[in-house]
């Protein structure tokens, strides 16, 4: 199989390195001696998926402490699905070259709602039943974990588990159990393994809706089935699994760098953010192991850069140190470290100053609103005068780009802030050319804001299409020199935010989508609004239901049974704070305000240094 | 001091392109710690020179850098990288050379190209023959001005044909860089056609870079 795609499908596609497999540092099992065979699958091309750090983490720990096996499998770019489907060729792994179905477990990383299109498209190519149900006894298990599984609901049909949570401990768990049960049939396995904490086996939950559409009731029907999925979580992040030796793609990926996972969490409280909601609470690495672990990615991977992730990395305790004794120790082999998007208020010119010693990246920061008023409704801590202290730090010490992200469409937004938006980036701009010596380039992205599952605002209706538009027209009247503007675009938020808070109707609708031809979603050359549509009318369902809608109080949403630690109440009110627009702080700052993770999920904030 | 080195590509490393190969070669330069030099400036990059650019899609038994390194016995330079380096690449000869040696760029001006085609009672010597026998071998430039016709005659300088139980393999030497560059894809047209069927063709790659000159082909490194 591998001779014939290296010989005859491969030099007739773009980008042929996207499916040759055999990287620095890739693991190869062997086979027969190992349990379980999983597939890790990532429903976008190569260079999206590659760049994942969770996929990393996974596939480090399931093949370096476990006797099971992960192998990786990414989607075609349409050429090369075009050439296997003439030539019979099923989507493979780019280990052994095994086509898909014949592993024990598929599992999918879902990062982002419409790539369930890709993943429909990617099982299609397997041979592998789309739908649950039609799988027989030897089809592979079908799993997803990742963020956009905490409102599992859209995707119920087509998956046999999702795993909720952090993979670090569930995962192997899970495979160990289906080892423990191999031979037994299908439906045992499934629930036996639902009564793993964090294992949600849709089939096995009943559903019933109200007149109205909402939802009536969801249960278990059988017993030891829990009532309420609990998410996992790592409590201790110094002692949890991390690769030493991760791949090393041979083409140009999205993040072609080494990367540092300082801490996980962040508890700024921003109300539309889902990842700040349901990843709580924090807990971050020592700088001690950071040091070692970055000398472990380095030294095996030869990266030339050393990223520091997490959701907020300003905020990590000992953020000043490790980057000061990162550059001290790599700058002068040419090694650079980079933040990520840097918070507007903690940024020091010190940190960026000590970054920018050896490699100059664009300047990106959140501002997300435009006025005072509408940061103080989403809760987004920062004043204007700390981004102007900011970015003038920045300018004078040389940068002479910067990126600013913006949402259209945040609840109570008026006209006075978008003209806020506008206002802010012009005086960027001047400060800029004040301060610079070059021409500054500075560059807005606005994205559509998209109310999600488990946020503050999952009560709270989404801007319509035609909203938004009107946004982006009134925004764009006003012509700015040397300040460009990119929207995201309106159909495709629409379409996130229906799946973001959808129910379990949708998978037909999906099923239908994809039917059409409908896939890679996320890619702007490939998004076909009109087919959605269509499959929308064929079910007469009506999107508006899901996005325009302000929500009751009191309504159960479909993924009210997901347990992610903080409390519903507690959402609420949030919820309601933002409406008279008053700012919650920072629990680590002012001490507990009762969102609820740290006692239900018996964890603790984690913070190595104090200052 | 600077260093050329000599190193091989495998079939399994052919879909990398240019840049893929140098990212490749610098993060085994890391992890092999070796002691090279870096570029002054906000962007310091570490002085190599990848001298020859293997197309996309073959594979290579001679290609060469140059480096720039604190002093360090070649020996222990390629047992280093060796090491570091992923299966299929090898480093197979380094040595020592002088500031003022001309850039690889520079230099080579000709490389081979071997095809390898299944026997299948095709009269090779015959096609090799009325190949070699035209004066002038028009095709469109498949480089980035498409629109341009070009000859390639003059860049054709040698076709041997070697013979093995199950195949033969054509070797043709031609011109690369200025003033004229025949690329790998234009002699694969030319091949098919004066008869070579694709479908026969089990692999190419190529086999070395030269310095030509005048009727004297020399390797930018020679064993010692």
């Amino acid at each position: 199989m591998k001779d014939r795609i290296f010989k005859d499908i491969l030099p007739r596609v773009s980008k042929p390195a996207r499916y040759t497999g055999g990287e620095l540092n890739m693991v190869k099992k062997d086979w027969e001696k190992s349990q379980i065979k999983m597939v890790f699958a990532f429903p976008d091309v190569y260079e999206i998926g590659m760049s994942h750090i969770g996929g990393k983490i996974l596939y480090g720990l399931v093949n370096d402490t476990s006797s099971h096996l992960m192998e990786r499998s990414f989607a075609p770019w349409p050429d090369m699905e075009a050439l296997m489907r003439e030539e019979g060729i099923l989507l493979y792994s780019l280990e052994s070259f095994t086509p898909l179905n014949r592993f024990d477990v598929v599992g999918f990383s879902l990062q982002y709602e419409l790539s369930i299109t890709n993943v429909l498209n990617m099982l299609d190519l397997s041979g592998i039943p789309l739908w649950s149900r039609d799988r027989q006894e030897n089809d592979p298990l079908v799993i997803a974990g990742g963020p956009v599984t905490y409102n599992p609901e859209p995707f119920a049909g087509f998956f046999d588990a999702f795993l909720i949570g952090e993979g670090e401990e569930l995962l192997p768990e899970f495979l160990d159990c289906l080892e423990q049960n191999r031979g037994l049939d299908r439906k045992t396995r499934l629930l036996k393994a639902a009564a793993i904490e964090g294992v949600y086996v849709p089939a096995l939950y009943s559903v019933e809706y109200n007149a109205d559409k909402t939802l009536l009731m969801m249960q278990p029907q059988y017993p030891g089935v829990p009532a309420r999925v609990r998410k996992r979580l790592v409590k201790d992040l110094d002692n949890a699994y991390y690769p030493a030796k991760p791949i090393v793609p041979y083409m140009e990926i999205v993040h072609d760098r080494a990367v540092l996972e300082v801490m996980r969490g962040c508890q700024r409280a921003c109300r539309f953010c889902h990842a700040g909601m349901v990843y709580r609470p924090v807990r971050e690495k020592s700088v001690k192991v950071l040091k070692s672990q970055a000398e472990c990615q380095l030294q095996n991977t030869g990266y030339d850069e050393i990223s520091l992730a997490s959701l907020s990395t300003l905020d990590y305790s000992g953020v000043n140190r490790l980057v000061k004794d990162l550059v001290k120790t790599y700058g002068d082999k040419g090694v650079g470290v980079s933040l990520p998007s840097l918070r507007v208020d903690a940024f020091s010119i010190e940190l960026a100053n000590e970054v920018q010693k050896v490699r100059k990246t664009t300047l990106t920061l959140a501002p997300e609103a435009g006025t005072q008023r509408l940061r103080d409704v989403i809760n987004k801590n920062i004043s204007e005068d700390d981004l102007f202290k900011a970015v003038e730090a920045a300018f004078r010490s040389g940068w002479n780009s910067v990126k600013l992200y913006f949402m259209l469409g945040l609840p109570s937004e008026t006209e006075a802030d978008l003209d806020g938006i506008l206002d802010l980036l012009t005086r960027v701009k001047s400060i800029g050319n004040r301060l610079s010596r070059r021409a500054v380039e500075i560059r807005a992205s606005l994205a559509c804001f998209v109310p999600k599952a488990h946020t503050p605002f999952q009560w709270r209706p989404q801007n319509s299409i035609t909203q938004l538009e009107e946004k982006r027209r009134y925004m764009l009247k006003q012509k700015m020199r040397n300040i460009k503007l990119s929207f995201h675009d309106s159909e495709t938020s629409m379409l996130e935010g229906v799946i973001a808070r959808g129910d379990r109707k949708l998978d037909a609708v999906i099923y239908e989508a994809w039917q059409s031809g409908c896939k890679f979603d996320g890619w702007s050359e490939y998004f076909k609004f009109e087919p959605w549509m269509q499959a929308f009318a064929a079910f007469d369902i009506d999107p508006a239901f899901y996005v325009e809608r302000q929500r009751a109080n009191d309504e159960l949403f479909p993924w009210d049974f997901l347990d992610t630690g903080v409390s519903k109440a507690y959402l609420y009110e949030e919820n309601e704070l933002a409406t008279v627009g008053v700012c919650t702080p920072d629990c680590r700052l002012v001490g507990c305000l009762n969102c609820g993770v740290c006692p239900e999920l018996e964890v603790n904030l984690d913070l190595k240094e104090e200052g | 001091m600077r260093l050329r080195a000599q190193y091989s590509v495998g079939p399994e490393l052919k879909f990398l392109a240019n840049l893929d190969m140098m990212h490749l070669m610098e993060r085994a330069l890391r992890r092999a710690q070796i002691p090279y030099l870096l570029s002054e400036g906000f962007n310091p990059h570490i002085r190599m020179s990848m001298g020859t650019i293997l197309p996309v899609g073959l594979w290579g038994e001679k290609e060469y850098f140059d480096l720039e390194l604190k002093t360090m016995p070649t020996a222990d330079f390629m047992t280093a990288m060796n090491n570091a380096l992923p299966p299929g690449m090898l480093i197979k000869f380094c040595q020592e050379i002088s500031p003022a040696t001309p850039s690889l760029m520079k230099m080579v001006n000709a490389a081979e190209y071997a095809f390898m085609i299944k026997k299948n009672g095709l009269d090779l010597g015959g096609i090799v023959a009325q190949i070699l026998g035209q004066t002038e071998i028009s095709v469109q430039s498949r480089g980035k001005n498409k629109s341009v016709y070009k000859d390639l005659r003059p860049g054709i300088y040698g076709i041997t044909i070697e013979t093995a139980d199950q195949v033969e393999i054509i070797n043709i030497m031609v011109s690369v860089n200025e003033p004229l560059n025949v690329r790998f894809d234009e002699l694969l047209d030319v091949l098919t056609v004066n008869g070579v069927d694709k479908e026969l063709m089990l692999d190419f790659w190529r086999r070395g870079n030269y310095i030509k000159q005048k009727d004297k082909f020399s390797a930018p490194l020679e064993a010692r």
